[in-house]
């Protein structure tokens, strides 16, 4: 402890004062960027609206899928076969094997949902992983990783899913999800690549290495709070973007596995001619929950990024 | 023994084109000098931008990786990571940026950004980090509500300061100031430098103090390297720089430090024309043919200039 | 500028080398074997195992990948399973059709886009200007395939503008009845297609407009009094433009990507369809094909519009 015995020959502040003085910087601390963001975004009445209702259907779905025993949407049903929508059994009618399309939606609600989020968490991971290392170190390591990248979206990507899903015989949820995630980090790592690269160049980079800080903690712990309203924002959008990717694959009949409902599998009544006219509730009660869904979703990202950029403006970054 | 060595640093960037991107060519930003800092002074190291003094200056603190040549800490080549590791080199060598701005962390406050060499460093607990904290911002002249507050709240000079506390944080003995206050306004110039001169006396500091204005070098340093096109052109003490220079390149510099009186204008813009004139006759004499610099030749103990050896002569007849 | 492309050209090496080697192994991958269908089967497994060995199946996987090249390159790509007829002939002629739904969705993509984006560049914050960006925000936030599915729906069942399967009508006369047909069947998916992908060239010819209007060559031809229109067609339109041509190459990835929803939910018989189908009956040689067909047509897309950024802005250079 020589080296703190020197300073406070110097410095007229002792161990007394500790208590007094940090209560009175926390008195005139000044509020973190992202409370300022929340601010901007909190201000921003229809965003609100948003995020409030996605979040309540969310909840909704997952918890009343709990209250839907497994033989509902699993068991053929002749008696209702292709039952009316807006009867009292059955509120948005049946499909051909005379399920309710209403306990469908909900249940198929929760495992599209669920899987966009899996998949956004991943594939968002993986990519700001990619991107912050190959922008900070640069050189050599960059050259290679966009050599991966560059290959990676020139790949007919949902051929390969759809390949990938057919060949691995016995898939669930979770291995669908890291199915696509593997083809769907690139978007993410490209424009955080782009940041990473830029901030790697900054003064504060240099002073953390100067400070003894190593490499990976920069770039998780100094860089990647610098970028994470952009993180925030591309997050939200993708997610958005998400929602199609499962049920796109659903609705081709090659997402989550027969008998399971999805989004997409109810979409995918709609590939029957007499279906699509006669029977339109079979599919359309699915297809304007995607698009409600979608347009919510990135919509909030939207006025996250609005309000990210004005509290860039504010001088927070 | 000096504190620091540097031993014929080479800093080569590689100039990539052609068809197979191949390196072509090379900049060389450092081109082989020599220095050595004793404990205790400041160091000046002058040269216009692009002349390598902040390659030098990075490569000094281990930011930049040199092509060729030493630095020598306490016996051990630092310009190997292993060894800078080992001693822990980056606790006893600091660096204050030129851009106070950009080299504070915008998304963290000032206590984590005073405190990030001391954790890194010192494994102090979290009351005595914070003390620690709170002493380096008082002798830097800052209150401690500047504690929880972010870099953009203050002011350029208030920032430096705050550089300035992160690099002394660890009792360095050596602190690469990289243009410390060009970025500055000249009133806050002044009081920032006091700050680092005070600081020099406190804790025994070396510092290198890098930048392109002689006459704010001049209230600093003890010893000064010019540095031009990669390469030293001259070195010596404050004496030998400001009231014997040799080198034209020296004298040119010198003629452009800002003269304050309003009565000598005049004077001094001849002075001024008289020295451009003659860097550019007599430029071929001081440069090779290629336009290097000249290797030096001592002309004092502390004095060395590259020039050739008979215009030394000459100059020093005339002097006598 | 040459050099820039021929360096971009080698690059594409290596990157089709990896994509067949990735193919192959997905191809070796893919359960059954090349024989499943097109022998005897009560064959006594001793002879399966005698026609795997002549056939070269048991040899290292660099060798099986070797021969499997040496057949690309003679143009074999193995028989189809399902249509017992060489994948290649298979193949060709459901290029046909994806080609022309291609060419459509591509012309028509330029021929909205274009003033689309400009009219909203010029009319910033105007009302129709309004309606174009909630346009752009629609399609890029709602799935693709559910939108082409209430175009079908609406467009094609319930108004009966289009027909709704198919890439022609069978009772068609020949000559022009039969072209007539053809383009009857390409709109609607042509036209679903273009919706999407003219997003991008809106968007992009937008901003560009804006910032051209805020540039100082700007200003100074309009100081001088040089008509607005003068300054859009000779000024702004003319720098907009080549970046936008250059796009074409990756329009034909997206355009790609995307028909294998256009056709299935079209039933259009192209190679999106063709795909699916094969998928299906799990017709591996078909499959294989169709994947490396796609990733090659991909490099080849981005391979062009990378050769025209380079030969038409100087800023671009690859590294």
């Amino acid at each position: 402890m020589a080296q703190n015995d020197n300073l406070e020959k110097k410095s007229s502040i002792s161990a007394e004062d500790l208590a007094r003085l940090s209560k009175e910087a926390e008195e005139e601390a000044t509020p973190s960027s992202r409370k300022i963001i929340w601010n901007e975004f909190k201000a921003d009445k229809a965003a609100m609206t948003s995020v409030i209702i996605i979040v309540a259907f969310i909840l909704f779905v997952v918890i009343a899928s709990f209250f839907i025993p497994a033989h509902d949407y699993k068991e053929v049903n002749i008696m209702s076969y292709f039952n009316k929508p807006f009867t009292p059994d059955f509120w948005l009618g049946a499909d051909s094997s005379g399920r309710s399309i209403a306990k469908l939606l909900i249940v198929g609600s929760r495992n599209s949902i669920g899987i966009a989020i899996g998949l956004t968490f991943i594939s968002g991971a993986f990519g700001i992983a990619y991107g912050l290392i190959s922008g900070y170190f640069g050189g050599i390591t960059d050259m290679i990783m966009s050599r991966i990248y560059d290959f990676m979206i020139m790949l007919p990507q949902l051929m390969f899913i759809i390949v990938l899903v057919t060949i691995i015989q016995n898939y669930n949820a979770v291995t669908l999800t890291l199915i696509l995630s593997l083809f769907q980090w690139m978007g993410t790592s490209r424009l955080i690549r782009s940041r990473s690269l830029a901030e790697s160049r900054k003064d504060y980079v240099a002073a953390s290495k100067t400070s003894g800080t190593g490499n990976f903690r920069i770039i998780f712990r100094e860089i990647m709070p610098n970028i994470s309203s952009l993180i925030i924002v591309e997050m939200t959008l993708s997610f958005a973007a998400n929602l199609g990717v499962e049920t796109g694959l659903s609705f081709l009949g090659f997402g989550l596995p027969n008998g399971t409902p999805s989004l997409g599998t109810l979409m995918a009544n709609a590939t029957d001619p007499t279906n699509i006219t006669q029977y339109w509730w079979t599919w359309i009660f699915a297809a304007i929950e995607i698009i409600v869904l979608c347009l919510a979703v990135s919509y909030v990202g939207q006025a996250l990024r609005r309000a990210a950029d004005s509290s860039q403006r504010l001088g927070m970054e | 023994m000096s504190l620091i060595e540097v031993k014929d640093l080479e800093v080569h960037y590689p100039i990539r084109s052609g068809f197979w991107n191949r390196v072509t060519d090379e900049v060389l930003a450092v081109d082989g000098i020599s220095l050595d800092i004793e404990a205790g002074e400041t160091y000046g190291l002058v040269g216009e931008s692009g002349s390598g003094k902040s390659t030098t200056g990075k490569s000094i603190v281990g930011l930049e990786k040199p092509t060729k040549g030493q630095i020598l800490y306490k016996g051990k080549d630092i310009t190997k990571p292993r060894n800078r590791h080992e001693l822990d080199y980056n606790q006893d060598v600091q660096m204050i940026f030129q851009d106070s701005l950009s080299s504070l962390n915008p998304r963290k406050r000032i206590e984590d950004i005073i405190a990030e060499p001391l954790r890194n460093f010192a494994h102090l607990s979290k009351d005595d980090e914070k003390l620690r904290v709170l002493q380096l911002l008082d002798i830097v002249g800052l209150d401690a509500d500047a504690l929880y507050k972010y870099p953009h709240q203050f002011s350029g000079g208030q920032r430096q300061r705050i550089g300035v506390a992160r690099a002394v944080a660890t009792n360095p003995k050596l602190i690469v100031a990289d243009e410390p206050v060009s970025a500055l306004d000249l009133s806050v110039q002044a009081q920032v430098l006091n700050f680092m001169k005070k600081i020099q006396r406190d804790f025994g500091v070396s510092y290198l103090f890098i930048s392109h204005d002689l006459g704010v070098v001049r209230h600093m340093c003890d010893n000064i390297a010019i540095m031009h096109r990669g390469r030293i052109v001259e070195i010596g003490t404050r004496d030998d720089i400001y009231n014997h220079p040799m080198h034209i390149y020296t004298k040119r510099l010198l003629s452009a430090i800002p003269e304050t009186s309003v009565e000598h204008r005049e004077e001094a813009r001849e002075h001024r024309e008289a020295v451009e004139k003659e860097f550019q006759e007599n430029q071929d004499r001081y440069y090779d043919k290629d336009g290097k610099v000249l290797p030096l030749i001592a002309v004092t103990d502390t004095h060395k200039v590259a020039m050739p050896q008979d215009e030394v002569d000459e100059l020093q007849r005339e002097d006598d | 500028m040459w050099k820039t492309i021929l360096r971009r050209l080698l690059i594409i090496i290596p990157e089709i080398i990896a994509l067949s080697i990735l193919v192959f192994l997905l191809a070796k991958a893919m359960p059954g074997d090349p024989f499943t269908g097109s022998i005897n089967p009560h064959a006594s497994l001793a002879h399966i195992h005698h026609l795997m060995r002549i056939n070269g199946l048991y040899d290292p996987w660099y060798q099986q990948y070797w021969n499997w090249v040496v057949h690309l390159f003679h143009g074999n790509l193995g028989m189809s399973y399902e249509y017992q007829e060489p994948v290649t002939r298979i193949v060709g002629e459901r290029a046909i059709n994806t080609l022309w739904l291609a060419v459509f969705a591509t012309v028509m993509t330029y021929a909205i886009g274009l003033p689309v984006g400009l009219y909203a560049g010029r009319h910033q914050n105007s009302r129709s200007d309004h309606a174009i960006r909630i346009y752009t925000y629609v399609t890029l936030s709602v799935p693709f395939f559910v939108v082409l599915v209430l175009g079908l729906w609406i467009f094609g069942y319930m108004l009966g503008w289009f027909p709704t399967t198919g890439s022609i009508n069978t009772n068609a006369a020949p000559g022009m009845g039969s072209v007539i047909s053809r383009i009857q069947h390409i709109v609607l998916p042509g036209l679903l297609q273009a919706f999407f992908s003219l997003t991008g060239i809106v968007q992009y010819l937008r901003s560009e407009v804006i910032d051209a209007t805020h540039s100082d060559y700007v200003r100074t031809a309009r100081s001088k009094g040089v008509p607005v229109r003068d300054v859009f067609r000779h000024h702004i339109f003319r720098n907009s433009l080549l970046p936008i041509t250059a796009t074409a190459g990756y329009a034909i990835t997206g355009l790609l990507g995307g028909s294998v929803f256009t056709e299935t939910i079209f039933s259009y018989p192209g190679m999106g369809l063709l795909f699916v189908s094969a998928i299906n009956y799990r017709d591996y040689t078909v499959i294989t094909a169709l994947v490396l067909l796609f990733g090659f047509l991909n490099m080849l897309g981005t391979l062009l519009s990378d050769i025209i950024m380079a030969a038409v802005d100087p800023r671009i250079r690859i590294e």
